[in-house]
């Protein structure tokens, strides 16, 4: 596999990956960046494909622990909790747990989307897709902000269900050696 | 307990779109860390959340901008190549005007090490980041770390130098060789200890040197005009007055010996011509050298002077080898 395919292959799931730890979009894209020039600098594109895709997640792993980290010295006690919740998602996936986004599930949890009531539908499409907050949302579907907070959840827990039972049965497996 | 459970999940998801405040925040930072349940539960959700998210896909935007920046790099290094390969020419050149045959010291670059390399009929001049100077001899390495600073002064020899090093009594200067180190503050000293040499030596200038064997940790202290000599083989050791500027005369170019034994005196014109003297014959051994030689002579210009005052005549064998041979004074 070439270069040009192995970033057209993980590009995308490495920024999304990226974003999950970090808001800035530009930072996120900067750090993927990087990742990707380690690997054309260390030719590492001899081994095989699981070895590659396993490399670049625990590359933007480790970059975002780091990022995390020096944000969390720079801003000192500002939302040291927000950066802590990241911390520990980043730990929880370095020890092992797959994101839906490095099981390349997207396309199977977009189908569950789909699948979905509309009244979960439409909150999930108006926050996820168009990126509105849950008070804007509140005033275009005219219900009080509690009421769409209650429907994100639920559709959350919704698609949690829908998407691959057996796959979460290892997640939680996986999830229940750690300490 | 029902109505806590809610405000949890609006909680989460008010985290989610980030419309916590800080309080809010670490409300739900407890929550998560206080069973491995609700840890999992969390994870979860917050994968979900994230992975169902629309983002727009920027894979051939960055993929064009991976490669112009690539290409300005490689355009930057491009530039520093040729720049470093004009002086590289212009070195090569003037080497070839002084000598045609004679290599250049070569300067490496290895494994956080610099080795300065002098190439046998050569001799160079080292400075260190610290300001101390070391000239070294024909036939000799040095290596450094890259991390050599002010603070942190140790180098390897193997070979002949003279140091000449930088005043500082609170970093000591170390030289490590083959059979002892040599630990200095601010003092000139000329080391002489070839790998393939059983016999290693350091005369002092001036100053002081503290000297430490490899093998027993032994320690000597050395004053001005000092000579310390050690056979590596034996471990013996000896300390003698030397006329220093007989054992530091090389550096400004020239060649004085005293008394030295004729396989000395052959290794020496050895290195210094870069060239190859055999010998079999086992008279010759018995006799002991003096002389004074300028750097301009040329190998036959000294071996004539050699068979003009002793008992030696030579044969030139190949390029650059000659063959030494004991001529009977009839």
């Amino acid at each position: 596999m070439d270069f040009d395919s192995v970033f057209r292959k993980y590009h995308h799931r490495l920024y999304l990956f990226t974003l999950k730890f970090i808001e800035n979009e530009s930072d996120a894209l900067d750090i993927v960046q990087n990742v990707f020039l380690s690997v054309w600098e260390n030719e590492k594109l001899g081994v095989d494909e699981l070895k590659i895709q396993s490399y670049l997640f625990n590359a933007i792993k480790n970059s975002c622990l780091n990022y995390i980290k020096h944000r969390k010295v720079i801003r000192k006690y500002e939302q040291i909790a927000a950066a802590e919740l990241k911390e520990l998602e980043v730990f929880q996936y370095q020890s092992g747990e797959n994101s839906l986004i490095e099981k390349e599930s997207l396309q199977q949890l977009e189908d569950a989307i789909n699948s979905l009531l509309p009244i979960y539908k439409e909150v999930i499409i108006l926050s996820r897709y168009e990126g509105l907050k849950n008070k804007e949302i509140a005033k275009q579907l005219n219900i009080p902000v509690r009421t769409v907070e209650t429907r994100i959840f639920r559709a959350l827990t919704l698609l949690k269900e829908k998407i691959s039972p057996k796959t979460f049965f290892v997640l939680m497996q996986l999830s229940g050696t750690f300490k | 307990m029902k109505e806590d459970f809610n405000d949890t999940e609006n909680l989460i998801v008010r985290h989610f779109n980030g419309e916590c405040s800080e309080v809010e925040t670490a409300t739900l930072l407890a929550w998560v860390n206080e069973s491995e349940q609700n840890k999992k539960e969390y994870i979860a959700l917050k994968d979900l959340w994230d992975s169902s998210r629309k983002m727009a896909d920027y894979t051939e935007i960055q993929l064009a901008k991976f490669y112009k920046e690539q290409y300005f790099r490689s355009r930057k290094s491009r530039m520093v190549f040729i720049r470093s390969a004009i002086a590289v020419a212009a070195v090569l050149l003037l080497a070839l005007v002084i000598n045609i045959f004679v290599p250049t010291t070569s300067e490496k670059s290895m494994d956080g090490y610099q080795v300065v390399t002098v190439p046998l009929g050569s001799r160079s001049k080292v400075t260190l980041a610290d300001g101390s100077e070391i000239n070294l001899n024909s036939g000799s390495e040095l290596t450094y770390a890259n991390s050599f600073t002010s603070q942190n002064r140790s180098v390897t020899l193997s070979g002949e130098a003279f140091f000449h090093v930088k005043s500082d009594a609170g970093h000591p200067f170390l030289v490590k060789t083959k059979n002892f180190d040599i630990r200095v503050t601010g003092t000139s000293f000329n080391v002489c200890a070839y790998g393939e040499d059983v016999l290693g030596s350091t005369t002092l200038a001036e100053g002081k040197v503290k000297l430490q064997l490899n093998k027993s940790n032994q320690e000597f202290v050395l004053k001005p005009g000092e000579k310390f000599m050690l056979d590596g083989n034996a471990q013996k050791y000896s300390l003698v007055n030397a006329d220093v500027e007989q054992e530091t005369a090389w550096k400004n170019g020239e060649f004085i010996f005293k008394s030295i034994r004729f396989s000395d005196l052959t290794k020496r014109l050895e290195r210094w011509y870069d060239v190859k003297l055999t010998c079999s014959d086992a008279r010759l051994m018995n006799y002991t050298y003096t002389g004074r030689f300028k750097n301009q002579e040329t190998i036959w210009q000294v071996l004539d002077a050699l068979r003009l005052t002793s008992s030696i005549d030579y044969k030139r064998t190949s390029f650059r080898e000659f063959n030494i041979i004991y001529k009977s004074n009839n």
